[in-house]
Order: C-alpha cells, then sequence, then structure tokens
C-alpha cells in the first residue's frame, strides 16, 4: 500500500506492508512523523485522512479523546491503510537523521523474569534477531491477548543487542503488567516494534547530564548511564542521578548504580529520594556509594542541583505529575532551554 | 476599533497569568508583566492544549505539553515554538482591561516585535483580498512582486508541473507568511503553485515597497530578515538539524 503524508512542509511517500501501521511505516522508511507515546495514549501523532480507508485497530485507545472522528482525524499509530490513502499531518516534518536507529517489526520471546520490588519486575526478551537502538528510547510491546501494546523502556544498552531487558510495574487492571504477573508470560512470545523515542543521549553531546526519574522510570536512565559508562563519558562530563520511589522497600538497581557510580567516583553523583519515609540509619551503610534523601524527588533535585546547570542536559521519566514538576523547577529556576529538556510524554 | 471588557486588573496575579473570556464569548490569555498586561490566544498553536495551564515567569510563556515558549510582550516565538502567538491589543482603564480587534499583520510570523510605527506603515501598504475555493493565486514562471499573509482559511502548494506535481506544504494559521520570493533579490518568479482551498482572506503587500519601508528602520528590518531566514530554513531543514 502506498501511503503520501502530506505536512506542512512538504509531501512523502512511503510503502506499508498489510496491517502495518501508518506511523510505523513511516518511520521505518525514514519519515519522522510527529509522535510520542506511539502506543495510543499521547495523541500526538494525530492526522486526517484525506483520501482512502483506514482502519482503526484500537478504536478505544486513550488518546482517542484528542481526535475528531467526524473531521476525518485518526491517531497514525493505531490506525492501518486499507489500499492507498493520503493523510494530512499539521506540523512541519523532516527525514530521519542518517544515524538514527531503524524502525522494525521484531519478535521475541520472555527470557528471564527477576522480581526488583513486591511490585517491579523485570524482564528479559531474547530476540530473534539483533537490533540497534539509541540510549534512552522504547519499544511498543504487544503482549498475546492484550489490546494495544505498550511502551517499555530498554534498562540496557548494547550494539545488535539480541537481549532487551524491560521493567515492569505492577498496576492493577492494567492489561500487560497483569498479564506478565499471571504467570503465563514465561517463554511467551511477543512482538515488539521500535525503537521509538527521542529522549537519547549520544557521547557527542558533550554536557553534563542530569537523570531525574521516578518509580519504574529508572528504566531508560539504567541504559544512557550503560553507554555513558561504556564510553567512560564521566571522566570528562559531569553525571547527577537522582531516583525517586516511596520507601525503601520500593527502591530497586542499587547495587547497579552503585557500580555504575564506582567506575566513576568523581563526576558520577547518585541519590535516591524517599518520599514517603525517612531515611533508615541502614540505608547508607549497606549503600555507600549512594546518598539518600527524604522528599519528592523533584524536591532532592532542586535543593541539590541549584548553582550546577551550567552545561547540563535533563533527562526526565516517570509518573506524569513528577515529570511536570521537574520541568517546572528546570524551567522556571534553572532556566535550561526547552531542547536540553528531554523525556517522552506517555499520557 | 472595536474595544472589548475582558477582565478586572485583580484578577491577574502579579507576573501571572489567566484565561479570561471577553465580551461577545473570545477566550484570551491575560497576562501581567510588572506594570503592563498583554493579551494573547487561549491554546497554543501546536496543539489543542489552554496556555493558561502551562509556565509563566511574568516574561515568557511556556505550554507545559512541548514546551514551545513565546515573549509575552511581542508573542514572538523561542527556543522549540515553530509558530508566534496571536496578540491582542489591550486597553487598561480604571482597573479594567480591554481589548482591542487584532489584525493578521500584526501576529504575522515576520512581523511579532518590530516598531509599532513601522507595523502600522507595512499595515497601510497591505491590501485585502477575499478568494473563493480553488482560487489559484499564482503558478511557476509568475512575477514574484508580492508576499502573502493568510488571514484566514487555507492555501496549498504544488511543485512541478503538468501531470508531475507534488504536494509543497499548506498554511493554515493565522499570521503565516508566504510567497517571500518577493523579499529576496534575484528571485523574480514563483517556483510553486499556490492555490486557495477554503474561501480565505490574505493580505497581500508589494515585496519591493515593504523592504524600502524596512530600510528606513532598520532595527526593524533585521528582527524580519532574522525571521525571514528561520522561516526558510524551516523548509530547508537538513537531517541531523537536531
Amino acid at each position: 500500500m502506498r501511503i503520501q503524508v502530506n505536512a506542512r512542509n512538504r509531501a512523502y511517500q512511503f510503502e506499508a506492508t498489510p496491517g502495518e501501521k501508518i506511523l510505523y511505516a513511516g518511520l521505518r522508511a525514514g519519515t519522522d512523523l510527529p509522535y510520542e507515546c506511539g502506543t495510543g495514549t499521547c495523541g500526538t501523532c494525530k492526522a486526517r485522512l484525506i483520501e482512502g480507508k483506514v482502519a482503526d485497530a484500537w478504536p478505544d485507545a486513550p488518546g482517542k479523546k484528542y481526535v475528531k472522528p467526524a473531521q476525518g482525524e485518526f491517531l497514525m499509530c493505531q490506525c492501518a491503510a486499507e489500499g492507498d490513502v493520503t493523510v494530512e499531518v499539521a506540523s512541519f516534518v523532516y527525514a530521519m537523521d542518517p544515524g538514527a536507529c531503524q524502525l522494525a517489526a521484531l519478535s521475541g520471546r520472555v527470557g528471564a523474569v527477576r522480581p526488583l520490588t513486591h511490585d517491579v519486575t523485570a524482564i528479559d526478551v531474547v530476540l530473534e534477531a539483533p537490533v540497534d537502538f539509541d540510549a534512552g528510547q522504547f519499544m511498543a510491546v504487544n503482549a498475546p491477548g492484550v489490546p494495544g501494546m505498550r511502551g517499555y523502556s530498554m534498562v540496557n544498552f548494547a550494539r545488535q543487542a539480541k537481549t532487551l531487558e524491560f521493567v515492569i510495574k505492577r498496576k492493577p487492571g492494567g492489561g500487560f503488567s497483569e498479564w506478565l504477573f499471571s504467570g503465563k508470560a514465561a517463554g511467551a512470545a511477543l512482538e515488539l516494534i521500535g525503537p521509538l523515542g527521542k529522549a537519547t543521549f549520544y557521547p557527542s553531546l558533550a554536557r553534563n547530564i542530569l537523570c531525574i526519574a521516578g518509580g519504574s522510570g529508572i528504566a531508560g536512565m539504567m541504559s544512557i548511564l550503560a553507554r555513558a559508562c561504556q564510553e567512560r563519558y564521566f571522566e570528562q562530563y559531569q553525571g547527577h542521578v537522582y531516583f525517586g520511589v516511596r520507601t525503601m522497600r520500593d527502591a530497586f538497581y542499587l547495587d547497579e548504580l552503585s557500580a555504575f557510580r564506582a567506575g566513576f567516583p568523581d563526576r558520577l553523583a547518585v541519590t535516591i529520594a524517599l518520599s514517603d519515609e525517612s531515611v533508615p540509619a541502614s540505608a547508607a551503610a549497606e549503600h555507600p556509594l549512594l546518598r539518600f534523601e527524604r522528599g519528592f524527588v523533584h524536591e532532592v533535585a532542586k535543593r541539590e542541583m541549584a548553582g550546577k546547570y551550567q552545561n547540563v542536559r535533563a533527562y526526565l521519566a516517570g509518573p506524569p505529575p513528577a515529570v511536570d514538576a521537574a520541568i517546572r523547577v528546570l524551567l522556571l529556576e534553572a532556566k535550561l532551554t526547552a531542547d536540553n529538556i528531554r523525556y517522552d510524554k506517555f499520557s | 476599533m472595536t474595544k472589548k471588557l475582558i477582565c478586572r486588573i485583580a484578577e491577574i496575579p502579579a507576573n501571572g497569568m489567566k484565561e479570561c473570556e471577553a465580551e461577545g464569548g473570545l477566550k484570551l490569555l491575560v497576562a501581567n508583566s510588572g506594570s503592563e498586561y498583554f493579551a494573547v490566544q487561549a491554546i497554543c498553536p501546536h496543539q489543542d492544549v489552554a496556555l493558561c495551564e502551562g509556565l509563566y515567569d511574568g516574561a515568557v510563556l511556556t505550554c507545559h505539553q512541548h514546551l514551545w515558549q513565546w515573549d509575552i510582550r511581542t508573542g514572538a516565538p523561542m527556543g522549540l515554538a515553530e509558530a508566534p502567538l496571536e496578540r491582542y491589543d489591550v486597553m487598561v482603564e480604571g482597573g479594567a482591561i480591554y481589548v482591542g480587534s487584532q489584525h493578521a499583520l500584526s501576529v504575522g510570523e515576520l512581523f511579532t516585535g518590530i516598531a509599532e510605527g513601522t507595523l502600522a506603515a507595512l499595515t497601510a501598504l497591505a491590501k485585502r483580498e477575499e478568494y473563493a475555493e480553488g482560487n489559484t493565486l499564482y503558478k511557476p514562471g509568475d512575477p514574484a512582486d508580492d508576499f502573502f499573509v493568510l488571514d484566514a482559511g487555507r492555501v496549498e502548494f504544488q511543485i512541478g508541473r503538468d501531470e508531475r506535481t507534488s504536494p509543497a506544504g499548506f498554511m493554515l494559521k493565522k499570521g503565516e507568511v508566504f510567497g517571500w520570493a518577493a523579499l529576496l533579490e534575484n528571485q523574480p518568479t514563483r517556483i510553486a503553485t499556490a492555490r486557495v482551498l477554503e474561501k480565505s482572506a490574505l493580505l497581500r503587500i508589494n515585496g519591493r515597497q515593504a523592504l524600502k519601508l524596512l530600510e528606513s528602520d532598520p532595527a526593524s528590518g533585521y528582527i524580519v530578515m532574522r525571521r525571514l531566514s528561520a522561516l526558510i530554513a524551516r523548509f530547508l531543514a537538513a537531517p541531523g538539524a537536531r
């Protein structure tokens, strides 16, 4: 099927396979169509049908509240073309960077499953073919019998990765996490599409980095830190990591964060912010390379980062209220420019 | 100029903002900056997001969704923003704030922030024209004497000739400028077809007269040329620009 996208600046044409979502077909062809969550929630990939027919795979997607179907609007991440179509996107669209990792449809199986806390689990997905992604990117993952896809950030970082590690938080009523925690997941086949996401880190960035993450939002930061440590980035640049959880019982990856810090003790600092309890005396004793503070993660970061914002690129992830609060601090108090605040909106 | 009551001074916090509704139902964002008040469109020009939910520090307004930013005094885009804000004239009388009518040129992407006198002289050069759906404004090879500012409606561009044409973008926002070859040297003819897709109102301005006017106010001319180069770059943007 031939897809034509009329953008504000020019038109693009690309091929889609039967059933392939228009967004993914465009990204696969190297056309940087607008999107953020890529999984039916944020509404950013809204387009208008000019000619032809599209089929909506998930009519109840939460992002549908942003579209006006009566005016031909639809979500490109949820709709596949039925025959040749022409659609309109009300934004400027460019070709992707030549160095960007190519999106592809992937297949894999659930490998090791490791509980991290009482409600957070890490899973490995073993791919049939290796994939390249950038640190900070995510995959859209589809589980058998669960409608729609979910976005999960890679924790690890490797070129030609054969295994992807994800962090899944158990959400009562959340289709994917309920499936994962049901015990049926071991060895199950998964469909993945990606990599997706623009909150990426490259060593050529040449800036100090600030990571502020709440809960499972730490996943993408782990990938960023893994790449930065592999490339010995912290021999030259500072790294400030703030990881917010409710209590020590909710904290995870503390040994991995300690290991990152052990390699670069002078320029990499890692602070765990506990919002719902005072810091227990045992915390610092058990994790001597980490700092522990009481408070919401954006407040702890605000207190400690004052005066250290020169040449900083910030990465944010976590529950939307935490990300919004961090954005507020970084724009209004730290006076970072908007292009140095990177996050992918999932709502 | 029609003048409409929009709110009381007391409703707007110092260096703060509030979404207000004027007589007749027009919703605008009213912001205070020191001793002055400004009124701009209430909804982000990017997506349907209320700007009153964004961030404002008394000078710079930020939409919280995608961090587009604007100078509240001029509506001029800053940082990531790809479009200016529509700005309305504001009058303060006896504790009340009134908003005036608004002209496409004053919200034009090339002209936000230039001197008031120069803007008025440019406005005097502008001829307002209305077109029905399907009209062709120009085609390749036509002389590029005038440029256009969209007031209302929708204009589409095609490049190529005869059967071998390809869509080259479209304009749908009030204040968008096209046909800007008229402001460039050595670009005497059109290279695209411009077609009106729905009933549209345009301001037509002669390029040579506009340039002459800007020569007499180089500070404003510099702003216009900076914005024009940013506009052209947006169409040329190469991969890797991020």
